[in-house]
């Protein structure tokens, strides 16, 4: 029998919500993503939550919000605590769209679901993996292998293919299969007849321009807006198909040789832009290439500057000019400020590249025909002043005081711990810039001190640097108010502790860009202040597909070739997901199924398999007919047992009893007919079917180009007069198949 | 090839005993290069017709052809897939050769870095060679050329192209090297190029691979020798030119222009930033591609070690306080003391070597040797401190300037080797790339240490082939309809056997759509045959000869039909016609001809109705029939065919002689092939004459 496989939509199902699902491979639980949404609305969760702590491993497919968003908070408060499996660009850029994300929030209210301590820790147990590595996994999931193939929406997008004895469980969304500036496109239509295959019905419904049409209006209407000397918003997201427009801008820009600003601005544009510079192994064959060529890494931009801060932005002389600022959904972040400043002259442009996320501002404006004033929350931090400033001093001191009450209780319980602890947890790397040698070296100096200071008189054997035990001078002296202490013994510890904690804070200090949080991170007491306020829309909306997903036609040609056993859909609007169920029932294959929420399936297959061995002896005898990348061979076999009692096929010992005869290939009547005009025979279509000659008619009966199911053998009638014409055309026709 | 190494023939032996037995598959190694020298890496492996080469190097210390590996043992147009790893021109110089100028059209691969700095490296390398035209290998152009074939692998992906299955692992050698597994259905072997296992300031240490190889290929530069801890190392390196240019001499490091040039430069750096005394010391980093490779460098931060991707989160680590770029020779202001790093590494020619020249017979100076040194190249010439040596001018001078030899050339050493190989423990192990003395000690120490193991290790010479047999099992899955049950020992399974690369696949036929992108057609085929005579005439003669014919009515046209042999329905269309009607396959092909021949017969002979006897003593007669006509078909096949004792037939070939049962089919002789031919070829010519079944 087949792998068990039962999948349980935990979000994102007959909406357009936030994806997260349950794959139980033979047991193994598989959550694919673990998104949310930009409202960070906890409800959505509340079936997560249910099985989180069942979760055995996380796959995350893309760096978006809707994606991983809500891994932190799983990871933090709902018991998640498997392995996280995605591609490097995934770890790294989906990292900085949650510091965006958190940033960005943390301005406008008192956001509290997570912290940029729970991000990092969620992200710091990531499995880092490059395509099409397999990936064994161990241990519960024994003979499980997981591969992350090239999606193509964006930059490490990922399609997972989880496989268990041969049989393919691929899980694709939001794959763009056009290849685009900086992406291949997807590498799904590789995949053939998956067992399951579960992907969404997002864009079921839309088809787009050609991409060369669509650029073109792009550019023309921002041109147009800021040659009218307008503004332009561009509400994108923090590192995902922001890439992908700003290469156009830049290209744009570097041929026409504009001189009008562009800016990029969110809270980790620099460091975003830094990161994609390395990611090229992961980019578009084209961008590799004149990387090799002339060393010119594509990300090196000339025309669009990276800010941090919106102040920046304020500070750049008046006039037309374009920004590129997070969030997409215009819910927070620079993009919503900008858009209320900006949003009430008519001179100015909001472009919007993708469709705004249900319930949001970019969704609102996005409506046909766009409001004519919407309510916006005007949020801000400031500092406390006045009153409020002493009586949250006034709170901070009372708490530092037990706090330091407590602390002084255990200080010296600690001290001794941190002292046993300290030498093993010394990183190897630290970067010491005192050291004057290796960093090695350093380590083998600094322990080396260590000893002198705390075991004299003990020697330890010189190749280790394993854990001593400390060496405490026992006689210490005592006053009348007990123990003496010495205060060094503390410092050390507070020194090694920085020492400790120095990776992550170069790490975390490099990720996000200094200044920009300065106001959130640092100590200054403050307050989010917020103002309702109705601006008036009078500014020019557009909206333009620039998604990077596949559109409706494409994803159903696309589906039709990889003809899935069995399709799951998921994530897209109810009428959506039931067209494109209805479109598969009939096109694609007979088992597609949309779950609910929970509701779990199963899509095990009813494959039966067994293993048998080929005996040498049978293989000699068999001759095999090669046909595209397949062999085959008609083989009649008698079934015997090996000594470590495998089945195997031994040569028949009676004669083989006949069989019926197959006709194995595909016969294109276009190709055929040329076919026969080649070998000389008269030949012509009318009527739907092949007048080959003068008498003969060959006739193809049945869709042929319909895929899946069972019933679709080819039907290929030959009619003609008893003529030594109607044999040599049967000759040809007989020809094109393999019959074994 | 002559198998002159005493270990390749007693394995021969003690394989080939084993491959009668069991007739294996032959896998085939042979070094085209690297084998017992270093230089020109080139490993030529074969499996089942499927073929691969590792690595395309030169030897740096001959030149114009000789440096090739030897391409003329092998047929360059049968090679399927070319594995570079890593860009060192005795890894991946003759690349371009290989691909413009030999009939080789098969796939090349390597990783993003390497491919980055291949170009680079390979463009310098036509620049500096001084070499006449006609003994140029290759030119800029192909060069470029050969850029547009080479294609990319990332670390740990894994490949396919015609059944050879691919992936590699980091190597730590230099950025972008590579250790690759090949696996050809089953077999895997593992090509570790040059390799490292200690991490060091910028690159990853070799990773091990996950699955054990059943051979591995790997390289035996250092052999028994031990490396020196990378500090004290550093240190003697640092001191070395600390105290050369304290006393107002310079130092001279050739390098190779790209790899451990890098690892050295950020030594040096740290080292310059520590030390505010030798700030007025300048260093150079003399190679036109110090600048042009600093972009690649930068870019394929992800190929180097954590310790470097966190500095690079604050500032470029390879953006060098200290250092400067050196152009040529020219633009160098040779005034007091200096450091300068200069390729190419071997001293023959180039801008090291002019330094050099320029400053050996100066005992303030120092030559710092950072790297291993290919025999027969000048550097390994001074490394032997001799008294005078030869200029590029033809004088000679004295070696005055002092010359250290600092290995910073991360191959792995003996610890580190023995432990990769206990680790990894493959059964069949082949070291190349070594100087023969220092690879036999190595084999020596290899062997003692895997003495209870039975693992085989192998030193084969340039164009000395390695054989080795695998049997691998073949497995098949049976899926679909026909593994509905699983069969019982004894039952019969009959099915379209799907190979696709090296899985084998069973499937009824109808499923063949649905597992495979393969489709099944059914042919109708319908022939009309002037025919005007009475129907029941053919009706009479076909049931003269078919066994079944049944006769009923169309459903439509209320014509009478005949269905013969259970196939081919005959209809009378009109007065004048009848028509075929029948799914194409052979027997019912043979069936409708010959019902075509008797209606034409019929048609001929129109007059003329003849009601026949009904055969007699048919049996006995069919029975004596069929068996002349087996022995007339053995009799064309073996030649002598005897009647012998019991109804049973004598057959004799070559000497061996076969007993054949008629009855049972069962065949006695004392040899297995001669046994086996004529059981099948009696089964055959059974099937022949017997009558077509009905049930088909």
């Amino acid at each position: 029998m087949g792998t068990s496989v039962q999948v349980k939509p935990l979000c994102g199902v007959y909406n357009e919500n936030p994806l997260a699902y349950l794959v139980s491979v033979d047991g193994f639980n598989f959550l694919v993503d673990c998104g949310w949404n930009d409202h960070f609305d906890t409800s959505l969760l509340e079936p997560l939550s249910r099985v989180a702590p069942t979760v055995d491993a996380v796959l995350l497919s893309h760096s978006d919000t809707l994606h991983l968003g809500a891994l932190p908070y799983a990871m933090k408060k709902l018991g998640l605590s498997a392995p996280v499996f995605a591609t490097e660009p995934v770890y790294r850029l989906g990292l900085l769209t949650m510091y965006d994300q958190y940033l960005s929030r943390k301005q406008v209210s008192e956001f509290d679901l997570f912290t940029l301590d729970d991000i990092d820790s969620a992200f710091q147990n990531i499995t880092r993996l490059t395509y099409s590595q397999n990936y064994h996994i161990s241990g519960k999931g024994e003979g499980i292998v997981i591969a992350p193939h090239v999606a193509g929406h964006l930059l490490g997008g990922t399609v997972w293919k989880i496989t268990k004895d041969g049989e393919d469980v691929i899980y694709a969304v939001d794959f763009n299969h056009r290849k685009e500036r900086h992406l291949n496109g997807t590498v799904l239509e590789s995949f053939v007849r998956p067992a399951v295959l579960i992907t969404d019905a997002y864009n079921a419904l839309n088809n787009q321009p050609s991409r060369r049409q669509r650029d073109q209006e792009f550019l023309d209407a921002i041109m147009k807006t800021l040659r009218a000397d307008g503004n332009v918003l561009l509400p994108v997201d923090t590192a995902g198909r922001v890439l992908e427009l700003i290469l156009i801008l830049e290209q744009f820009w570097e041929q026409h040789k504009l001189a009008y600003p562009i800016f990029f601005l969110t809270y980790v544009s620099s460091s975003t832009i830094d990161y994609v510079k390395s990611f090229l192994e992961w980019m578009s064959d084209s961008i590799a290439k004149s990387f090799e060529h002339t060393r010119d890494n594509a990300f090196l931009l000339r025309h669009v500057k990276l800010l941090i801060n919106k102040s920046d932005l304020e500070s750049v002389p008046d006039g037309p000019k374009v920004v590129l600022a997070s969030m997409g959904s215009l819910e927070a972040g620079f993009s919503h400020d900008i858009f209320v400043e900006w949003v009430s002259d008519t001179k100015n442009l909001i472009l919007f590249s993708e469709r705004g996320q249900f319930g949001t501002l970019a969704r609102m404006l996005q409506a046909d025909p766009p409001p004519k004033a919407v309510k916006v929350t005007m949020s801000k931090r400031v500092p406390l002043v006045g009153e409020e400033l002493a009586a949250y001093e006034e709170e901070q001191n009372r708490i530092k005081k037990e706090e330091a009450l407590k602390a002084s209780l255990i200080k010296e319980e600690e001290s001794k711990a941190s002292l046993r602890t300290e030498l093993p947890v010394n990183d190897q790397m630290v970067l010491d810039a005192n050291n004057t040698h290796s960093s090695s070296n350093a380590i083998g100096q600094r322990s080396e001190a260590f000893r002198d200071v705390l075991i004299d008189g003990f020697l330890p054997p010189s190749t280790s640097v394993a854990p001593m035990f400390p060496f405490y001078d026992c006689s210490s002296e005592w006053d009348d108010f007990g123990e003496v202490i010495n205060p060094d013994d503390y410092v050390t510890k507070d020194v090694n502790m920085d020492q400790m904690l120095m990776p992550v804070d170069g790490d975390l200090a490099g990720k996000l860009d200094e200044g920009s949080v300065s106001l959130i991170l640092d100590t200054t007491p403050s307050k989010v202040v917020s103002t309702e306020l109705t601006v008036q829309v009078k500014c020019s909306l557009i909206y333009m597909d620039f998604e990077g997903r596949s559109d409706g036609r494409s994803i159903k040609s696309i589906l039709a070739h990889v003809a899935p056993l069995k399709l799951v859909l998921v994530h897209g609007s109810a009428e959506a997901t039931e067209h494109l169920k209805q479109h598969c029932l009939q096109h694609v294959c007979p088992h597609v199924y949309a779950p609910q929420i929970e509701e779990t399936i199963d899509v095990t297959s009813d494959l039966c398999a067994y293993k048998v061995q080929l005996s040498e002896k049978l293989m000699s005898n068999v001759l095999f007919k090669k046909l595209g990348e397949y062999e085959i061979a008609w083989i009649d076999a008698e079934v015997g047992k090996t000594e470590n009692g495998m089945l195997s096929l031994l040569p028949l010992s009676s004669p083989a009893p006949p069989h019926k005869t197959v006709l194995v290939g595909d016969i294109k009547m276009a190709d055929f007919k040329q076919f026969l005009a080649s070998k000389g025979v008269q030949v012509e279509f009318a009527g739907g079917a092949l007048r080959c000659g003068e008498y003969v008619t060959l006739r193809k009966v049945g869709d042929a180009s319909q895929k899946g199911g069972s019933a679709a053998i080819q039907q290929i009638i030959l009619e003609g007069p008893l003529t030594e014409e109607y044999y040599k055309i049967r000759e040809y026709l007989y020809s094109q198949f393999y019959a074994p | 090839m002559a198998s002159t190494g005493q270990s390749l023939t007693s394995l021969k032996k003690r394989e080939a005993a084993t491959a009668n037995n069991r007739d294996g598959d032959q896998l085939i190694i042979t070094p085209l290069g690297a084998g017992n020298e270093v230089g020109r890496s080139c490993v030529y492996m074969s499996y089942k017709g499927k073929t691969v080469l590792f690595d395309c190097g030169i030897h740096p210390a001959y030149s114009g052809m000789a440096a090739l590996p030897y391409f003329d043992e092998i047929d360059p147009s049968t090679i399927d897939v070319l594995l570079i790893t890593h860009f060192h021109l005795d890894h991946a110089a003759s690349l371009p050769y290989f691909l413009e100028k030999t009939t080789f059209k098969g796939r090349v691969f390597m990783t993003h870095a390497t491919k980055a700095i291949y170009k680079l490296l390979l463009s310098d390398y036509v620049k500096v060679s001084k070499v006449s035209v006609e003994d140029m290998l290759f030119t800029e152009q192909d060069i470029n050329n050969s850029m547009e074939r080479i294609e990319v692998i990332d670390f740990h992906q894994t490949l396919e192209v015609n059944g050879i299955r691919f992936w590699c692992y980091t190597a730590g050698h230099v950025l972008g090297a590579a250790m690759f597994m090949v696996d050809i259905a089953g077999v895997r072997v593992l090509y570790t190029g040059d390799y490292s296992r200690e991490e060091d300031r910028h690159l990853r240490a070799a990773e091990l691979p996950q699955f054990s190889p059943d051979i591995c290929i790997i390289e035996s530069t250092y052999g028994v020798q031990l490396h020196q801890p990378r500090h004290i190392r550093e240190k003697r390196f640092t001191d070395a030119i600390h105290s050369t240019v304290s006393q107002g001499g310079r130092v001279l490091i050739p390098a190779f222009a790209l790899g451990r040039a890098q690892e050295l430069l950020l030594i040096l750096e740290e080292y310059w930033s520590n030390h505010r005394e030798l700030e007025n010391v300048p260093i150079y980093y003399a190679s036109p591609l110090a600048k042009r490779c600093m972009a690649v460098y930068q870019t394929y931060i992800n190929s180097m070690n954590e310790r470097i991707r966190s500095q690079y989160a604050n500032s470029n680590p390879f953006e060098f306080k200290h250092i400067s770029p050196l152009k040529s020779i020219e633009n160098f202001n040779d005034v007091g003391p200096s450091v300068v790093m200069a390729s190419p590494g071997s001293l023959q020619s180039g801008l090291s070597r002019q330094l050099f020249d320029r400053w050996c017979s100066d005992k303030k100076n120092a030559c710092v040797i950072p790297g291993y040194v290919i025999e027969g190249t000048p550097a390994k010439t001074i490394i032997n401190e001799p008294k005078e040596v030869t200029l590029t001018n033809g004088l000679t001078a004295p070696l005055n300037m002092q010359v250290h030899y600092i290995s910073f050339s991360a191959h792995a050493d003996y610890a580190q080797t023995s432990t990769f190989l206990k680790e990894l423990m493959p059964p069949n192990i082949i070291l190349v790339h070594g100087e023969a003395n220092e690879m036999g000690r190595l084999k020596q120490k290899l062997v003692s240490l895997f003495a209870d193991r039975n693992t085989k290790i192998i030193t084969p010479k340039n164009c000395q082939s390695v054989e080795m047999y695998f049997t691998s099992e073949k497995m098949a899955k049976t899926i679909g309809k026909l593994a509905e049950k699983v069969p019982e020992v004894g039952e019969t399974v009959s099915g379209l056997l799907v190979k696709k690369g090296f899985t084998y696949q069973i499937m009824a036929p109808d499923d063949l759509r649905v597992f495979s992108q393969l489709s099944t057609a059914n042919v109708t085929q319908r022939i009309t045959v002037p025919y005007s005579g009475a129907f029941a005439v053919i009706k009479h003669r076909l049931k003269q000869i078919y066994e079944s014919v049944e006769s009923s009515t169309d459903e439509e046209s209320g014509v009478p039909t005949l269905r013969v042999h259970g196939q081919v329905t005959v209809k009378q269309e009109s007065e004048n016609h009848i028509s075929l009607h029948w799914t194409a396959d052979p027997i019912s092909d043979m069936v409708s001809d010959s019902i075509v021949a008797l209606v034409l017969n019929a048609n001929r002979e129109m007059s003329k109705v003849v009601v026949e006897s009904e055969p007699v003593g048919s049996e006995e007669e069919d029975a004596r029939k069929a068996e002349k006509i087996v022995h007339a078909l053995l009799v064309s096949l073996f030649g002598d065919v005897k009647f012998g004792e019991n109804g049973k037939l004598v057959i004799s070939v070559d000497g061996n002689i076969a007993h054949l049962d008629k009855q049972s089919g069962d065949v006695e002789s004392e040899n297995e092939g001669l046994k086996e031919r004529v059981r099948m070829a009696f089964q055959r010519i059974r099937s022949a004459v017997k009558p077509i079944p009905l049930s088909a």
